[in-house]
């Protein structure tokens, strides 16, 4: 049946809905690529048909490729663009350097280092001369400092105005919060609630 | 030196500044640093804590931050000895220490500059003073420039001179000699007993208090922090009965908004309360009989370990008319009508059996409907946290979670602690029922000796410092002094605790420690003084024998 594979591309995606993002699908989408060329050959064969000899019968199967020729743009558009909202989120999630992990299965590296350049020129151009990250602090803060444990040896980490701290594990440590946001999410530091 | 105004000389200083702190593994101390770091949460101090165990990590943390940290806290670790000697800092490190160990270093007392002392000048430290100990080294430059100089003179005068010279000199020995004399034997005097002072969780709560900045969670650490003094046999009976009065001010005027009808806080507000409350170990978490089996205070009195004692057990239980089935239920399943008089009819009833103070003046929390906590019983709970034998858990993981335990939030973490404390208690009466029905105890001499060998069950619960303290003082109820011996299978080393006699007036002064070094010494024992306790030590297990004997000649 036609636009099976289509759907098969959708169903991958639905299938991780908690914003990972799974490889790239090549094959698949060559292969719905493939089934539109071949459509849109048989279309153009009927079409010239109809039109020379003005077989009428021939439309109905026309209109037919037709709406599936659409349907397989439709799912492939999707497809494609809800994996560049994933990697839209990582680039919030993970900051502007991902870890390996992640990056293995991303093929769109050119569209991502475009994405952060663009991000951080607007950043550049808010507040004043000196820029305002907005990846930080995405919910608003309740205290300027919180407290944290370390959970494994980080080793030693410097804050803003320079001075060293080192991280041992079971140390707990009293830090401005957005040093830590980083550390935090990577599962160095643990955010003690007290 | 000792700081006069603790929010000028210590607060304000720290105040913009980064600090470590550095606590040692007790709950008193837990409890001074969850009350500092309510404080510094509270005017943003950043800080960094680490937890300390011994002498050894005292030394690795502060190399580790002496770089980036001009300001350390040293939260009931390093008063009783020479701190700048042992750590060597420089000359820009300052130190505050809150320690209630006693004696403090004369070291300490008299540095001006980069010791301060976080303690109260109490009546009970008669530090010698500083005359006493302390000779200015000028009187030695003045006696080789007069020589010099005499030297210098023509030969007919110096003649002359020479014999004065002489006589003086001699003289100058001989003062000096006695002079040093007299420093050993007061330097003797004043570092032979080991004691406890206020506990450094009021001391902090006071701080709070001047600062305005106390509230009722830092309160009730503090009464655990002095609650921990008394279970584990620090302080005396007077000196606790006086902190508790202090404590009780503060409580009361904490308690003062809860006084009318109309306004009257949530459930779900916590409620400190004075209680003149059993004796009993946990008896409200617990079945009110094993409270009973399982209470130091009671076991020895009735001697459980002897069937004798077992019947005055029945009997009592029986003459107070609770019936059996009642009282080994868990407590909260006992009927109201028997746990309405609970207090007074065990009180009537074990002063009939002997058992005076049965009674002890101490607070208990509640907040909501179900949690509520005796002091002790939090104390058992954390100690019982912090020194789990868990294998996998180092000890600084159980340093954290027992940190976590004392916050109202970590309700869990404190019930599977006083679950744990439960265990501790019965492996303890077990232990100390064995002991004494197969004569495991002997006597050597000036003191009575226990060894618990490999194989006793439980023995890996009694190899952490805190549970072998109680064990022993449970032990020494009916006994005097008293040393005791574990073994610590993985490094091949005993552990071994001396507790002092034990008598109603004991001013808990304990001259073990400064006995164990000299022991050591004199047959050069391989031991480790680790603890920041200096009755407890490590000692190899080969030693052990010429250990004993040097310790037996050295007492009698």
């Amino acid at each position: 049946m036609f636009c099976e594979k289509a759907i098969e591309l959708i169903r991958e995606l639905h299938r991780m809905s908690d914003g990972q993002l799974p490889a790239f699908n090549e094959d698949g989408l060559r292969q719905v690529l493939q089934e539109m060329e071949a459509l849109y050959e048989q279309n153009q064969s009927d079409v010239n048909e109809a039109k020379s000899e003005g077989r009428a019968k021939l439309i109905p199967s026309i209109k037919l490729r037709h709406c599936c020729l659409l349907r397989n743009q439709r799912c492939v558009t999707a497809y494609l663009y809800d994996r560049l909202l994933r990697i839209r989120a990582l680039r919030w999630e993970y900051g502007s350097v991902l870890p390996a992990n992640v990056r293995f299965h991303m093929c769109a590296e050119e569209w991502f280092s475009q994405y952060k350049k663009s991000l951080a020129s607007f950043m550049r151009s808010l507040g004043g001369n000196e820029g305002l990250d907005i990846t930080q602090d995405m919910k608003p803060p309740k205290s300027l400092y919180i407290e944290v444990r370390c959970l494994k040896d980080h080793g030693e980490f410097e804050i803003d105005d320079g001075t060293v701290i080192l991280l041992k594990k079971n140390s707990q440590h009293f830090l401005p919060r957005w040093k830590c946001e980083q550390l935090i999410r990577q599962g160095v530091l643990e955010h003690v609630v007290s | 030196m000792f700081i006069a105004d603790i929010r000028k000389d210590f607060y304000e200083v720290v105040a913009n500044q980064r600090v470590v702190l550095l606590v040692a593994p007790d709950i008193d101390a837990l409890c001074a640093c969850k009350i500092l770091q309510a404080l510094f949460h509270c005017d943003q101090i950043q800080y960094t804590l680490v937890p300390v165990t011994g002498w050894q990590e005292l030394g690795t943390a502060f190399l580790e931050h002496k770089e980036q940290f001009r300001y350390f806290v040293l939260i009931n670790c390093g008063a009783n000895v020479d701190l700048l000697e042992m750590l060597q800092p420089d000359d820009d490190s300052i130190f505050f220490i809150c320690d209630t160990h006693r004696p403090v270093d004369v070291v300490n007392v008299y540095n001006d500059t980069q010791i301060k002392l976080l303690i109260k000048q109490d009546d009970d430290l008669s530090v010698p003073s500083y005359d006493d100990i302390f000779r200015d080294e000028d009187e030695e430059g003045e006696d080789s420039g007069n020589e010099s100089d005499e030297g210098s003179e023509p030969s007919g005068k110096r003649r002359r001179f020479d014999e004065g010279a002489v006589e003086r000199r001699i003289e100058r020995q001989r003062a000096k000699r006695e002079w040093e004399a007299r420093r050993r034997e007061i330097l003797f005097d004043y570092e032979q007993y080991e004691y406890h002072g206020t506990s450094a969780a009021m001391m902090f709560f006071e701080l709070a208090w001047v600062l305005t900045k106390d509230t009722k969670d830092m309160l009730w650490w503090a009464i655990i922090g002095l609650t921990d003094q008394w279970v584990h046999d620090k302080i005396t009976n007077m000196k606790y009965v006086t902190d508790i009065a202090t404590m009780q001010r503060h409580v009361s005027r904490h308690n003062h908004r809860n006084e009318d009808e109309e306004n009257s806080l949530s459930i779900d507000c916590m409620r400190i309360s004075f209680e003149y409350d059993l004796r009993l170990t946990l008896y409200q978490h617990w079945s009110l009989y094993e409270s009973i089996y399982n209470s130091c205070y009671t076991s020895c009195s009735f001697k459980l370990w002897t069937l004798n004692g077992q019947k005055k057990l029945q009997e009592f239980l029986a003459d107070m008319g609770l019936p059996l089935k009642q009282v080994r239920q868990k407590f909260n399943s006992m009927d109201m009508s028997i746990k309405e008089n609970l207090r007074d009819v065990i009180e009537e009833s074990s002063n009939k059996y002997g058992m005076k103070d049965i009674r002890i003046q101490t607070f208990g929390v509640h907040f909501g409907f179900k949690n509520r906590f005796l002091a002790s019983d939090m104390v058992h709970a954390t100690a019982a946290l912090l020194e789990s034998a868990e294998k996998d858990d180092s000890e600084t993981d159980n340093f954290i979670k027992a940190l976590d335990a004392l916050s109202r939030s970590n309700i869990d973490r404190l019930h599977s602690g006083i679950a744990l404390a439960k265990k501790k208690l019965i492996a303890i009466q077990q232990t100390v029922a064995s002991c004494i029905c197969t004569n495991l105890i002997l006597s050597q001499g000036p003191f009575l000796y226990c060894y618990l060998m490999e194989g006793t069950p439980d023995v890996k619960l009694f190899s952490k410092p805190m549970a072998l303290t109680l064990l022993c003082k449970y032990l020494l109820k009916s006994l005097c002094s008293f040393t005791h011996g574990v073994l610590d299978v993985e490094k091949g080393t005993v552990i071994v605790v001396g507790i002092p006699p034990e008598s109603e007036t004991s001013d808990k002064k304990n001259f073990f420690g400064r006995a164990f070094e000299k022991a050591a010494e004199s047959t050069s024992s391989r031991t480790l003084h680790d603890h920041f306790d200096t009755s407890i030590i490590e000692l190899k297990t080969e030693d052990r024998s010429k250990f004993l004997d040097a310790l037996i000649t050295l007492l009698s």
